[in-house]
């Protein structure tokens, strides 16, 4: 018994039709590959479809430089680097009291957190850039690390919370027996057990924080604190002519986000569907 | 209070403390302002009641043509967004040689920033020396190249495209896991008694999808209320606000026109839609887990 054959000729369709839209899915990012390493004179005369010749590797210098890449890069990494692990950390804390202690609140409060994820961020803006302004921490980075944990934290704590429901509960009685406190317990038994859930989470809040536009847009009103989305619109701005320079700052702004996917691709998998099981 | 009541509010303080500042409290507020005019910088605010509402929809044209492109993009996600994610995650749920190449290759665009996309979504579709048009010529089918994203009548279709194109991966590796968890028993039964594999997938597969099917439903719907940064990005709503959806209308509004009280409207009748989406969604994930 054990699998059921499929007739060669289906599977060689099969390919055949996986090729084509695996084709169709990569051509957008060759052409502007093809762009980005075209001189301006090579795009207006070589056909489309042309490989570069010679390859203008400078282009990307360029584009580094005049649209300031490596700031951005630096200011959104500021960014990720405290609002990622922080994030997780307050998490994770509201995570373990809703699974681990008595508590008569917890699937209402669960409920009440999950309301959050229904709220677009535009419901949000007016009232927190007063906020901002009346505290003065408008373009500050305790301003912008508090707002963006503010948003991580619905999706974190069902994240969190469907993994700790997972923990056998006698894991914890044990560790009572032995004399853990709770913040012991947190620290040294749920949280090691929670790895998994937690890579997966640290990974999608990178690319979240890495990738997000409308907070910095509204928030990051300094030109130097720019994040690398708001940077690359600005550049587009200022550049909307020169389509070599152009890709090539798309393609620079692409390469973490294709390095971070590339090296933790089956946590992307697994942590979707680990939050389906929910 | 004992200590023990206390200790699970000091585990939960921190989060309940920022969600409460940097969501819940906003969004109240922001509900609140939608009964104001104000231009956000006097230091009055008119009370109108529910006029910011009824101005939005008896007067505001843009709201209206926002309201239909927000439906537009839902209808279209839910059938050839969903659809083409399932379509694809069959087509990948066999034992199949670069399997996980197939699925890196359709899913990668979907770590990438919505701005990015638009950016180079724009230069594909740029009128004289983008991909499409060029490649419609080199097919001989010139007269059907146009400015794509400069025409309000093809506005929408084209970044609905793009956002297609980025977006795709997620229902697929939904559906990808949602088929892990069938077995295969059912599969082997309905082949002794003689089932068609179109059976099988109608009345085998997609009823013990169910579970995987309310997540992309809910996930899509919300998403094509949210959407923002690739309209943003690629048209900024135009031409001729044929673009503008909720999201992007209510912050040109607010931020642009200085319109508090019309954008926290708009925002409201945001929230208002998502809610009814989600909480049956939310009632149903938290019921289950009692069990």
């Amino acid at each position: 018994m054990g699998e059921i054959r499929i007739h060669p000729a289906i599977n060689v369709l099969r390919y055949a039709i996986l090729i084509i839209l695996a084709a169709i899915f990569l051509i957008p990012v060759l052409f502007i590959a093809f762009t980005a390493l075209k001189s301006k004179g090579d795009l207006m005369t070589s056909p489309f479809y042309a490989l570069p010749n010679p390859f203008h590797w400078e282009n990307f210098s360029k584009a580094w430089n005049q649209g300031n890449m490596g700031l951005y890069m630096k200011n959104t990494l500021i960014i990720c680097l405290v609002k990622v692990p922080l994030g997780i950390l307050i998490e994770a804390l509201a995570a373990y009291s809703l699974t681990r202690m008595v508590f008569k609140w917890n699937n209402l409060l669960f409920a009440f957190f999950l309301v959050g994820m229904m709220i677009p961020m535009q419901a949000t803006l007016v009232p927190l850039n007063m906020f901002l302004n009346k505290t003065h921490l408008v373009s500050t980075y305790p301003g912008i690390f508090l707002i963006y944990i503010g948003f991580g934290i619905p999706f974190g704590i069902l994240i969190l919370r469907g993994f700790f429901r997972t923990i056998p509960k006698e894991i914890d009685e044990s560790a009572v027996i032995d004399g853990c406190g709770e913040m012991g317990k947190f620290l040294r038994i749920i949280l090691p057990l929670s790895m998994p859930a937690v890579a997966t989470l640290v990974i999608f809040d990178f690319m979240a924080t890495w990738n997000e536009f409308l907070l910095a847009q509204i928030f990051i009103t300094k030109d130097t604190m720019r994040t690398i989305t708001t940077g690359l619109m600005a550049f587009k701005g200022e550049h909307s002519a020169d389509y070599t320079l152009m890709n090539a700052g798309v393609l620079i702004s692409i390469l973490p986000s294709l390095i971070v996917y590339l090296l933790f691709q089956k946590y992307f998998v697994s942590g979707l569907a680990g939050s389906v099981k929910g | 209070m004992t200590t023990k009541t206390i200790k699970p509010w000091l585990f939960l303080m921190p989060a309940l403390i920022i969600y409460l500042t940097v969501i819940f409290i906003p969004a109240l507020y922001t509900m609140y302002l939608s009964l104001f005019s104000w231009n956000g910088v006097s230091s009055s605010k008119v009370f109108v009641g529910l006029n910011n509402y009824s101005d939005l929809f008896m007067h505001d044209t843009v709201f209206a043509k926002a309201l239909k492109n927000n439906l537009v993009w839902m209808i279209g996600s839910l059938t050839l967004m969903v659809g083409s994610g399932l379509a694809l995650a069959l087509l990948l749920n066999k034992k199949l040689k670069g399997r996980i190449i197939f699925r890196g290759v359709f899913y990668f665009p979907y770590v990438l920033s919505g701005i990015v996309v638009a950016t180079g979504w724009a230069w594909l579709y740029n009128p004289t020396q983008g991909f499409v048009n060029k490649l419609l010529t080199m097919l001989g089918l010139e007269h059907w190249t146009q400015a794509w994203l400069a025409d309000p009548k093809t506005a929408l279709y084209a970044v609905f495209i793009a956002a297609m194109w980025q977006g795709i991966g997620q229902p697929m590796v939904l559906f990808l896991a949602g088929l892990q968890t069938i077995p295969q028993d059912p599969y082997e039964a309905a082949l002794i008694d003689g089932a068609k594999s179109h059976q099988s997938f109608w009345y085998i597969t997609l009823p013990l999808l169910r579970e995987t099917f309310l997540i992309v439903i809910a996930t899509t719907l919300i998403g094509s209320m949210k959407v923002y940064d690739i309209i943003y990005g690629m048209t900024g709503g135009g031409p001729a606000e044929s673009t503008q959806v909720l999201s992007t209308w209510m912050v040109s509004q607010t931020f642009k026109f200085a319109n508090i009280g019309t954008g926290s409207a708009i925002a409201a009748v945001l929230v208002l839609i998502c809610m009814i989406v989600i909480i049956p969604y939310v009632y149903y994930t938290t019921k289950k887990s009692h069990v």
